[in-house]
């Protein structure tokens, strides 16, 4: 042993980690003891030291496994460098979002505002073409508003956070529902659920994640009257499964990951009216809180949203 | 003693604000007020706080019965603007609208925090904005008993 680690930490190697057979089986079995070693150049290599209990006549032997995990270690710090060069890339598009469209706000507004004002003051005061353009250019401008509105909305989802609380989903449901209120009293929609659990979560983001899922339910809708039905259950991998089935037009298979990404839309503007950032903003905040969305879909019958959120134990 | 928001003694509103469209915009709105309104303008907070301390060419400007405040300004900031004239013996009775794009907590808590009298956040559509200057001529400058002029 002293010939492979260097000097100093040989002597303390013996007499703090291998006191003792017992201590040594006590303290360290299955994990591994990481050092340095060094080659007879003198230069040094990681190495981790595993020991194994041996029970033989004379009594427990001690078996040392001594690994070079030079590879592994370089491995363990080029990880670490890209996760650390993500979050930093992660932050930088964040706040790029956030500026981005924080700023572009004030000149657009002052767009915005003069052509409604002129459409106000001068509407059928010149001529058809004037009117024509004008109402372009508001058209636009509003679309523009509505654009940034929600790519702000979208970099600040899941950014603001809260402890997980032990929260039930009954009653974050409801809220959903009373937000969309309206909409399911003017489309006649009929909302119902299964019992659903109480886990640990951040309700407010839970929340706006039924509002989408059951506001898109009852949005892109047949003729029949809209369905939608919200149930829970819990899958073998401890997860906790949800799914937001309706009636409505369902989707095409070939669509199923593209209607996630901010900004994608299945339909024209004349159909429905959005610029398709609820599904991107649920994903967003459903990856925070360490889950996952997907859907099920017959086009003309209707989807199925499900989503996964991790079971947390509650904190004593 | 006259009564103001007559002809003869109007209502004197400082609008803080550096942008121009912005300025115009609130002239506009103010247009069909129910009462008399002198507008005036400061275009950064440095020029704000020379109108409210009558210094250099604003020696005879009149006190104003309501402020207008914009946070983000040039030179002085709204934020500042807005402490030193709630510090003030003579002009701390002043009511302070700060009327800003800015939604941010921080923002609101801090303004309150100086004892702005409200905070209105603009809407970005102008309907909105008209309708938010309607509401601040017809609250602040009819409803509400403003302070008598401090001597």
């Amino acid at each position: 042993m002293k010939n492979i680690i260097p000097e100093g930490f040989a002597e303390r190697l013996l007499s703090d980690r291998l006191r003792s057979a017992e201590d040594a089986l006590a303290q360290q079995i299955g994990t591994g003891i990481e050092l340095q070693g060094r080659r007879k150049d003198d230069s040094e290599f990681p190495i981790e030291i595993m020991l194994s209990p041996l029970e033989s006549a004379e009594g427990i032997l001690v078996t040392a496994a001594i690994r070079d995990i030079s590879t592994r270690k370089k491995a363990e710090a080029a990880l670490l460098r890209n996760v650390q060069d993500l979050n930093r890339s992660n932050e930088e598009l964040e706040q790029f979002a956030n500026i981005a469209s924080h700023d572009l706000q004030e000149p657009l507004r002052m767009v915005a505002s003069y052509t409604q004002l002129l459409a106000k003051r001068y509407k059928g005061r010149l001529d058809a073409d004037a009117d024509e353009f004008i109402a372009y250019a508001v058209d636009g401008s509003n679309r523009m508003q509505g654009l940034i509105q929600d790519l702000l909305a979208y970099s600040r989802a899941g950014t603001n956070g809260r402890e997980h609380r032990k929260t039930s989903t009954e009653s974050v449901l409801k809220v959903a529902l009373i937000n969309l209120r309206a909409t399911i009293e003017e489309s006649g929609a009929l909302v119902t659920h299964d019992p659903l659990p109480a886990i640990m979560t951040d309700d407010t983001q839970l929340a706006q994640v039924f509002q989408n899922l059951v506001g898109n339910a009852i949005k892109y809708r047949r003729a029949a009257i809209p369905h939608v039905h919200v149930s829970a259950s819990k899958s073998a991998d401890k997860e906790w499964i949800f799914s937001v089935r309706d009636n409505g037009l369902g989707i095409d298979p070939q669509y199923f990951e593209k209607i996630f990404v901010i900004f994608q839309r299945l339909h024209g503007r004349d159909e429905f009216k959005g610029t398709g950032i609820g599904l991107a903003i649920c994903k967003k905040m459903l990856e925070r809180l360490g889950g996952r969305i997907w859907v099920e879909s017959t086009p003309g019958k209707g989807s199925t949203f499900f989503f996964a959120l991790p079971e947390i134990e509650e904190k004593s | 003693m006259k009564t103001i928001g007559t002809d003869d003694a109007p209502i004197e509103v400082l609008l803080v604000e550096d942008s121009a469209g912005d300025v115009r915009l609130t002239r506009e709105a103010f247009k069909d007020a129910k009462v008399h309104i002198n507008l005036r303008v400061a275009s950064d907070g440095a020029e704000a706080m020379a109108y409210l301390k009558c210094e250099r060419e604003y020696a005879n400007a009149p006190r104003p019965d309501l402020i207008l405040l914009d946070l983000n300004l040039p030179k002085k900031d709204g934020r500042e603007v807005l402490a030193e004239i709630k510090a003030s013996p003579t002009l701390g009775t002043i009511p302070v609208v700060i009327l800003t794009t800015s939604e941010s907590e921080t923002d609101i808590l801090r303004s309150y925090r100086l004892h702005a009298n409200c905070y209105i956040a603009k809407p970005v559509d102008l309907e909105g904005f008209l309708k938010v200057v309607k509401s601040i001529d017809n609250f602040w400058l009819s409803v509400v008993k403003l302070p008598p002029e401090s001597h």
